[in-house]
Formats: structure tokens, C-alpha cells, sequence
């Protein structure tokens, strides 16, 4: 045998390692889910009830919406936003008390979505500059965290209404809005990120930023727009979440932040940028609602769910990991 | 006397907003005290340190909070064998895991920011796991006093929080270990070409910082003699802060202990004073964002002044 046909043969096992391996991460997930769907339905009795579905569904509405959304920070190569948690409530803040005071609750989610997207577009400008982006986004957590405490000085702002609460009870054949809005936001990021000039430029941006930008691309621009899709999904997921509690204080949903960044890196989204879709994100978000709602059902208490999530985050990122440089190699 | 004007010209934007904060806390609050601001070395004096030595390797630990309550968790539970002797183990077990995680991002080759969210999530779950999900306390309530005793300002503790600022100062300009570290942060293909083994700087880098935190987490929680499973969450952006505003750069290679020493001050004046004057913790939060934010724009622009000016020289050179 020659060495020409060496190469050959061993460039023809290495595409073939490749495709195995990019097989593998495009299907390890909904796999895994399924799996777990599956085990679990036979081990635990209550498990496959349409009460669990419901739940399982309604805590993945939240965390899908915003994971989807900065799925597009994610893929402009800008990492993720670390300021989530402060951003949602004081949407939520927003909801309730525009939503109370005009009586009307679309007016109230508008006003939130509205604060969402100025918070965000501000972000967005700022890390446009070309600013690392998870200190802008700490920085910005920070003060709205500030800013909104002072406003309700630390006090719970609750609904006047249950009025309030609509969004999140109107259900159509027992689906719960949320779970609708989810699918439909969903379907909305992944259009934009995928089949518009802005989703192109995302991609483009995320995967090679000098090259982006020598072919025209406006890095503040494209940076911008990903905070907007962001925003969009971060103010509608607060006034779902909100709309379920009825009430909101400044110290609320702490873990949300950190839950959001683990389904979009759970989900399979490259951190480099690029590589990756909202779907992807919203099955990580999925998938980790499904293992806490089992846990929940057995009896896990919360440190040991904690830490049991910590542990699968770090398997699958890392196995994630290992699969994209066995496939790009 | 060329070093020292250069020293106060590497250090003049964090020396001018330290000056501008003290006197301004001492204008709104007269009866304030600034040496009382460094009992705040522990916990955020050393979790800032520990953050700045992974970014001067251009890596990210996002863990280090998690392993400060972690550390302050085992300090705790183990306070039964006495109580320095708790805060040992606590320091060397949470060193030796962090020591893992930097061998196991270097051994991966994966982004540290990606990983440490990961163990973000992990190590704050162990110490769940650790308390038994209740904010737990020490048996023995005088056990504690030890770290009460006052020489001029300074405490037990603060000395300690002194002494492993300068102690890695030193270690970092002055020995191999540390320079490599700074050159893994600036250049990294170049300083592996040139024979800086990246596993060890990483072992070292993570080590560090998880050392820190753990010493952060195991003194403070010695000194109150309790731990929380939710303990020193705001520890991360508070030090993250002090280590940015102090002029540690995120992209790496660049900072000193020095410049850890001065975002801390800044930082803690800061937040002793907000809470002096009675403001809860979300003000001095607020004010924390703020200064973060300012620091990055003003470097920013300071930078991009900079590049204009070595253009036009450029180019005022290129018509000559």
C-alpha cells in the first residue's frame, strides 16, 4: 500500500469519526430525555400522569424562554448574560404594577417587555463596543438589582388583582398559555437565528468575528440584535413567571440566572459561538426541568437536587465538549 | 526618581477614585472610619485576589463563591476537632479540588468560563450536601474569640488577608511559577512554544484562586461560627468588581496585588460606608454595578484614545 492511499484511507476513517461524532451530539440529548422519560415512567408510579407532564412542561416554559432567547448572545460569540435574574424581576415589578394600575394586563406586559428591551439594548450597546460581556452584564444585574430594590425599598410588590394571574391560568384543553408561548417564542428566535440576514450575521459574527467584520458586518449592530431577541424573550418570560406567583421582590429567583446559562450550555450550544440553535437550548431547559420534577416526585431533598444538577451539568458539558473536537478534528 | 513616578503613573486611576471615595465618605458621614473598611480583606480582599490570579493566567472562576461557602461549610461541621485545625482541613480540601478543576480544564482543553458554571452549580450543591440544607452553627460559641484580638487596626484576620495578598504578590513577580502564569495570559501559544508547561500554570492558577476562596469562606465562617448552604453568593460579583475596578484586565496578563489591594479599598470603603450611613445592601450593590461599569468604559476609552494617538503619530510619520 502505498502512502498516498494511507492518507486517503485514514482521512476516510476520520470524516467517518466525524459524522459519527456530530450524529451523536445532534441526538445524545432528546435521546437522553426519552431515555429518562422512559426509566422513569416505569420506577416512579406518579410519573406518568398528566399533572407531572403539566409541571414539567410549565417549569421549562421560564427557563426555555430565556435560554432560547440568549441562545442569540450565545451564537454571536458575546458568551451569555450573567445579569438574568436581576433583569426578570424588574420586569416582573413592571407587569405588576403597570398591570394594577391600568387594569389591563396586556398593557402591564407590554410596559414590561418595553423595560426588558431598553435594559437589554442598553447592555447590547455597551458590549457592542467591544466590552467583555459577562462583566457588562454582572455590572448591569447589579445595578437593576439596586436600582429596583431602592424603587420598592426591598418590600414584596403583589398583585392588586388576580386579575394579574391571567396568563399564566388561561389554558386551552389543559395546556397552560405558557407552555403555547413557549412553542411559539421558540419557533420565533429560531426563525430569526436561522432564516433572516440578522440570524446570518449572528452566525457569521460568532464563528469568525475578524472575518465578519472585514466582509461588513456591524459587530454593535449584530451585537444589539441579539440583546433584542434576548430581551424580547426575557421580558414575556417575566410576565409569565410573575403572572404564577402574583407577587415579586427584588431578592426572587435567584437560581434563574445560572439555570438559563446551564440549559443553553446543556443544550449543546457552542460558548465559542456559531454553533447552536434555541431549540437545542430549550431541550436542555427541558431536559433539566424533567430530572428535578422526577427527583421532586421521589422525595430528593433540595441540596442533593442541587448537587445531583450540578453533577449533570458538568458530565454533559464536558461530554459535549470532548464530541466537538473529536468531530472538528 | 523615575520608579516612583512611573509606580503612581501605572496606579494613578485607582489612587484618584480611592482618594475621590474616602473623602467623599468622609464629607456625607464624619464620624466614618477608613482603616475599619479593611476588616473586609476576609472575605473580599482574598476571593478578589484569587479571582485576579486566574484572570492574569486569561482564565475565569466562576466557582470560587460556591468554594468559599463550601470551605465555611466544612469549617463548621468539622469545628468539633478544634477550631483552627477545622479551618485547615477546610482550606487544604477545597485547595486540592480546585488544584483537580484547573487540571481538569487544562487536561480537557475547555473554556474555564464554561466548566466553572458547571462547578458553580456543583460545588454549591456539595455544600447542600454538607450543611444538611440548614444554615448550621458551631457547638462551642467561644470558640471563636481567638480571631476577636486587636494590634493597632489590625486583626487576626486582616493580618491574614494582608499577608496572603503580599505572599502572592511576591509569588507572582518573583518566581517562575508566577511569571508563567502572566505569560499564559497574554501570549499563550507563544509562551507554550517557549516551554511554559499549561497544565501546571493551570493547576496553580486554580489552586490559587480556590485557596483563596476557601480561606475567604473558612475565616469568615470561624469568625461568626456559622455557615449557610447560600452563603457568599454576592461574593462573585463583589470580587469580580474589586479585581476589574482595581485595573486587573479580564483579557489576562496584566495586574498586579497592588492592583487587587486598590479595587478592594475602593470597593469596601465604598460599601462600609453605604452601610455606615444605614443604606441596605442593595444601595451599595447598586453603587458596585456602577463602578464596575465606569471602570470598563473608562479603560475602554482610555485605550481607544491611546490606538488614536499611536495612528496619527503613524501616520504624521508615514507623510514626513
Amino acid at each position: 500500500m502505498t502512502t498516498a492511499q494511507g492518507s486517503a484511507i485514514a482521512f476516510q476513517e476520520r470524516a467517518g469519526i466525524r459524522r459519527t461524532t456530530n450524529a451523536i451530539r445532534q441526538y445524545a440529548l432528546p435521546i437522553l430525555i426519552a431515555l429518562v422519560f422512559v426509566i422513569a415512567s416505569i420506577v416512579v408510579p406518579q410519573f406518568l400522569s398528566f399533572q407531572t407532564i403539566r409541571a414539567i412542561l410549565l417549569a421549562t416554559a421560564v427557563t426555555g424562554i430565556i435560554a432560547a432567547g440568549m441562545t442569540a448572545i450565545t451564537l454571536s460569540g458575546n458568551l451569555f448574560s450573567l445579569g438574568v435574574t436581576a433583569s426578570v424581576v424588574l420586569s416582573g415589578v413592571i407587569y405588576i404594577s403597570v398591570g394594577s394600575a391600568t387594569g389591563n394586563i396586556f398593557v402591564g406586559a407590554l410596559a414590561a417587555v418595553l423595560a426588558a428591551l431598553v435594559v437589554g439594548i442598553a447592555q447590547g450597546f455597551i458590549v457592542g463596543l467591544g466590552l467583555n460581556p459577562v462583566v457588562v452584564t454582572l455590572a448591569a444585574g447589579a445595578i437593576i438589582y439596586g436600582a429596583t430594590a431602592i424603587i420598592t425599598g426591598g418590600e414584596v410588590v403583589a398583585a392588586r388583582s388576580r386579575e394579574l394571574g391571567r396568563f399564566a391560568t388561561f389554558a386551552i384543553v389543559g395546556i397552560p398559555l405558557p407552555v403555547f408561548v413557549l412553542v411559539a417564542f421558540t419557533a420565533l428566535a429560531w426563525f430569526v437565528t436561522e432564516r433572516t440576514r440578522i440570524g446570518r450575521n449572528v452566525h457569521l459574527l460568532g464563528s469568525n468575528k475578524e472575518t465578519a467584520r472585514n466582509s461588513g458586518i456591524s459587530f454593535m449592530g449584530t451585537t444589539i440584535w441579539a440583546f433584542v431577541i434576548f430581551a424580547v424573550g426575557l421580558g414575556v418570560a417575566a410576565v409569565l413567571q410573575v403572572s404564577q406567583t402574583l407577587q415579586v421582590q427584588a431578592d426572587n429567583f435567584p437560581e434563574l440566572t445560572m439555570n438559563v446559562v446551564a440549559a443553553v450550555l446543556v443544550g449543546g450550544t457552542a460558548v465559542t459561538g456559531g454553533d447552536g440553535s434555541p431549540i437545542k437550548s430549550v431541550i436542555g431547559a427541558l431536559f433539566i426541568a424533567t430530572v428535578t420534577q422526577i427527583m421532586v416526585l421521589v422525595g430528593v431533598p433540595q441540596g442533593t437536587r442541587y448537587f445531583v444538577l450540578g453533577v449533570i451539568v458538568v458530565v454533559l458539558v464536558v461530554t459535549l465538549h470532548l464530541l466537538r473536537k473529536a468531530g472538528s478534528r | 526618581m523615575r520608579p516612583v513616578s512611573t509606580w503612581f503613573a501605572r496606579y494613578a486611576l485607582q489612587l484618584v477614585v480611592l482618594v475621590i471615595v474616602i473623602v467623599s465618605m468622609y464629607a456625607l458621614y464624619p464620624s466614618f472610619r477608613v482603616e475599619a473598611s479593611i476588616e473586609r480583606l476576609i472575605p473580599l480582599g482574598v476571593i478578589a485576589a484569587g479571582l485576579a490570579v486566574t484572570m492574569i493566567a486569561g482564565e475565569f472562576d466562576l466557582s470560587i463563591a460556591s468554594m468559599a461557602a463550601l470551605s465555611g461549610a466544612l469549617t463548621v461541621v468539622l469545628s468539633g476537632l478544634g477550631l483552627i485545625t477545622s479551618v485547615l482541613i477546610a482550606i487544604t480540601v477545597c485547595t486540592l479540588l480546585g488544584m483537580l478543576q484547573g487540571w481538569a480544564i487544562a487536561k480537557l482543553g475547555i473554556n474555564s468560563l464554561v466548566f466553572t458554571v458547571g462547578t458553580l452549580v456543583l460545588i454549591r450543591g456539595l455544600t447542600w450536601l454538607v450543611c444538611g440544607g440548614l444554615s448550621i452553627s458551631i457547638d462551642d460559641i467561644t470558640a471563636s474569640d481567638i480571631f476577636y484580638g486587636k494590634f493597632l487596626f489590625l486583626s487576626p484576620l486582616s493580618t491574614t488577608g494582608l499577608v496572603i495578598l503580599i505572599g502572592l504578590g511576591i509569588f507572582l513577580s518573583r518566581t517562575r511559577w508566577g511569571r508563567e502564569l502572566y505569560a499564559l495570559g497574554s501570549s499563550r501559544p507563544e509562551a507554550i512554544a517557549a516551554g511554559v508547561r499549561y497544565p501546571r500554570g493551570m493547576v496553580i492558577a486554580f489552586g490559587i484562586s480556590a485557596g483563596c476562596g476557601a480561606v475567604g469562606g473558612a475565616l469568615t465562617s470561624a469568625l461568626s461560627g456559622s455557615a449557610a448552604p447560600n452563603a457568599l453568593e454576592s461574593m462573585l460579583v463583589a470580587g469580580i468588581a474589586a479585581a476589574l475596578v482595581g485595573g486587573i484586565s479580564i483579557a489576562g496578563g496584566r495586574g498586579t496585588m497592588i492592583n487587587v489591594f486598590l479595587g478592594f479599598a475602593i470597593i469596601s470603603v465604598l460599601s462600609a460606608g453605604l452601610a455606615g450611613m444605614g443604606s441596605k445592601a442593595f444601595v451599595s450593590q447598586l453603587f458596585v454595578g456602577i463602578f464596575l461599569l465606569l471602570i470598563v468604559l473608562v479603560e475602554y476609552f482610555i485605550a481607544r484614545l491611546g490606538e488614536q494617538g499611536r495612528r496619527s503619530r503613524l501616520r504624521r510619520l508615514a507623510e514626513a
